[in-house]
């Protein structure tokens, strides 16, 4: 099966909301242990993209495959079975409450009777905090005490804690200082390491370009671009986007190396 | 980094964050306690009375039970003003259903099925019509309350005869001078801290209400989590009119009119946002218990009962303010650990 190389494929994606067109048919794949680097402008239809590959949104056309597997919609419920988990770029934390129980938020442990497990779900926190360098941090702190930084720690901690195939991180090194932002890369390369794939949001090239096998530009609810990571630097990257970003066209020296010019003709 | 100081530490940490997590309970029960000692001060031989507490403990119930699922809804940053008017159509249903067929369990389930149709349809309402709970159930607390009045006519429905029926004794009789009402507020209270603390449900509720959005893209139902609150609460204030009319051995259609106030500051004082997200079922309890206190050691004072509006309002200023002083010191200390700010 052709299919299974990819743990995503969307074929055609269309996503409108109301007047605006957020996605215009949108082919997009991420291969198993693969880590693609997803880049554009604001408002150029990135989370809604994730959004819909974690059945959070639902398409208005097109469809989604996950490991081979089609369907036309998805819930959060059934991606997350398919081993799919999203790490919000809005902070999807319930603040006044613990550590703990943030990183279960949604999925908790329950016992008979759909009893809370929480000796459990600390253990494991407090595990995971350990394991993502938050080893201070008592999983019984409410979140609402901590940095920024720390907050995306725990976003990230319940991802780690699914043991996910695909991990999307919609952009999780904002407001972070450079010592979580290394971090966060390091995970990512974790992740890579033992063979899930990611889906890794940015704007900054600098954050993303270290760790992706390949780029994916999108603008305007189109993917104009893609890359693999070997045929650029991150210079040239940065001049991609820019001439994006100004003409909506990528220049012509880079056409030869890019990947959807190629197979789309 | 051995195992053994790796626990010894959050052990600590447990202790600390527990006491500091109960501290609002603390002043919610220390402020009980200095009202119950300027009354006993007052009227040192009321207060040594069993029949001063006999007198609270019957009357207290009517407050704290809807209070305890309104909790519920506060938490879940929703509003339920029709609870008093779900009270009356269970005492009402529990009533005719009664004068019909003799003193029968099946008048309960019926009334209780009312309240929790009620509740069906605020919840509806509220999620589905998506109309502020707040005006949703004012408009339900104009429609139940227009219906007993239209069945009623208005007239009151006395049930006198079925006292000391058995089942009038389990609902509202007494064991060992304590009103089983009572007892059925602390088993209320229990099951609904219980299922708060422990249960999937209470922990949906507590995101549903601090965090909707994300609740949300987390693949929490909220919609259904609310509905499920709503209609918790109409089955519960249906209960407490079950109790209401027992107790008065009386259907009286304005029944629950004087509660509606009272339990939301019940639940209020004891130290549930209207922000949602936080607060206790306990700490309802107690509110609950403290403005019944000050209605009977009012009385039990000698003073008139025009006094009573004004100490309850008060005490809700006072709680608050301790509230809120609390809640901010604890953010202070808190910065100062994690070194932010
Ligand atoms: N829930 C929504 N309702 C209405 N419009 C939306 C919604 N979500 C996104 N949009 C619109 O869809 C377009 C794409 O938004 P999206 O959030 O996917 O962009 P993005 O690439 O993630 O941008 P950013 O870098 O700012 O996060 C934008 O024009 C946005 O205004
Ligand atoms: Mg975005």
């Amino acid at each position: 099966m052709q299919c299974l190389k990819y743990i995503v494929e969307t074929r055609n994606l269309v996503k409108r909301f109301g007047d605006v067109i957020a996605l215009k048919g949108i082919n997009f794949k991420v291969r198993n242990s693969e880590i693609v680097g997803l880049v554009g402008d604001n408002g150029a239809g990135k989370s809604t993209l994730v959004k819909i590959i974690s059945g959070v949104y639902t398409p208005d056309e097109g469809e989604i495959y996950i490991k081979g597997q089609k369907f036309r919609r998805l819930t959060p419920q059934k991606a997350y079975e398919l081993g799919i988990v999203l790490v919000h770029q809005e902070r999807t934390l319930s603040e006044n409450h613990t550590i703990w129980r943030n990183i279960f938020m949604g999925r908790e442990l329950t016992g008979p009777f759909g009893f809370l497990r929480i000796r459990n779900m600390r253990n494991t926190a407090t595990k995971l905090l350990k394991e993502i360098g938050l080893k201070a941090m008592s999983a019984d702190t409410p979140v609402k005490y901590l940095s920024g930084g720390y907050k995306q720690g725990v976003q990230i901690a319940r991802a780690l804690c699914f043991e996910a195939d695909l991990v999307i991180l919609d952009e999780p090194t904002v407001q972070l200082s450079i010592s979580e932002v290394q971090r966060v890369l390091e995970y990512v390369r974790e992740l890579k390491k033992r063979g899930k794939s990611c889906i890794f949001i940015s704007h900054n090239i600098y954050h993303v370009y270290p760790v992706a096998d390949r780029f994916v530009l999108l603008d305007r609810g189109k993917i104009v671009a893609e890359f693999m990571k070997t045929d650029l630097t991150p210079e040239d990257l940065s001049h991609i986007m820019v001439s994006i970003a100004r003409t909506g066209k990528i220049p012509v020296e880079y056409e030869k190396i890019n990947l959807i010019h190629s197979s789309q003709e | 980094m051995s195992r053994k100081s790796f626990n010894t530490k959050t052990f600590a940490d447990t202790i600390v964050n527990t006491f500091n997590r109960y501290k609002l309970q603390v002043a919610i029960s220390v402020i009980f306690l200095v009202l119950w000692l300027i009354f006993f001060t007052m009227n040192p031989e009321g207060f040594s009375e069993p029949a001063t507490y006999a007198a609270i403990t019957s009357v207290a119930p009517f407050t704290i039970i809807p209070a305890l699922s309104l909790t519920y809804v506060i938490i879940s940053r929703e509003i339920d003003l029709s609870f008093p008017s779900v009270m009356a159509l269970g005492g009402w249903v529990l009533a005719v259903t009664w004068r019909a067929l003799g003193p029968t369990p099946i008048g309960v389930i019926l009334a209780l099925l009312a309240g929790l149709i009620a509740g069906l349809l605020n919840g509806l309402l509220v999620t589905r019509c998506r109309i502020p709970s707040l005006i949703a159930t004012i408009g339900t607390m104009f429609l139940w309350r227009g219906v007993v009045l239209v069945a009623t006519e208005g007239f009151s429905i006395p049930l006198g005869k079925f006292r000391g029926t058995p089942i009038f004794q389990v609902l509202v009789g007494r064991i060992g001078g304590i009103p089983m009402q009572m007892v059925w507020a602390i088993t209320i209270g229990i099951l609904l801290w219980v299922f708060l603390n422990f249960h999937k449900f209470g922990a949906y509720i507590y995101y549903t209400g601090d965090n909707r959005d994300a609740a949300r893209m987390l693949g929490i139902n909220t919609g259904k989590v609310l509905t499920c609150v709503f209609m918790l609460h109409g089955v519960i204030a249906a209960f407490a009119g079950i109790l209401v009319t027992l107790e008065m051995a009386t259907f009286w259609p304005a029944l629950g009119e004087i509660y509606l106030l009272k339990s939301i500051a019940s639940v209020i004082v004891g130290g549930t946002p209207v922000t949602g997200g936080i607060g206790t079922v306990f700490g309802t309890f107690i509110g609950g218990l403290i403005l019944e206190l000050i209605e009977t050691g009012i009385l039990a004072v000698g003073v008139t009962g025009f006094w009573i509006r004004l100490v309850h309002g008060l005490v809700i200023i006072v709680a608050l303010i301790a509230q809120v002083s609390i809640r901010e010191r604890e953010i202070k200390r808190m910065r100062t650990i994690m070194g932010i700010g």
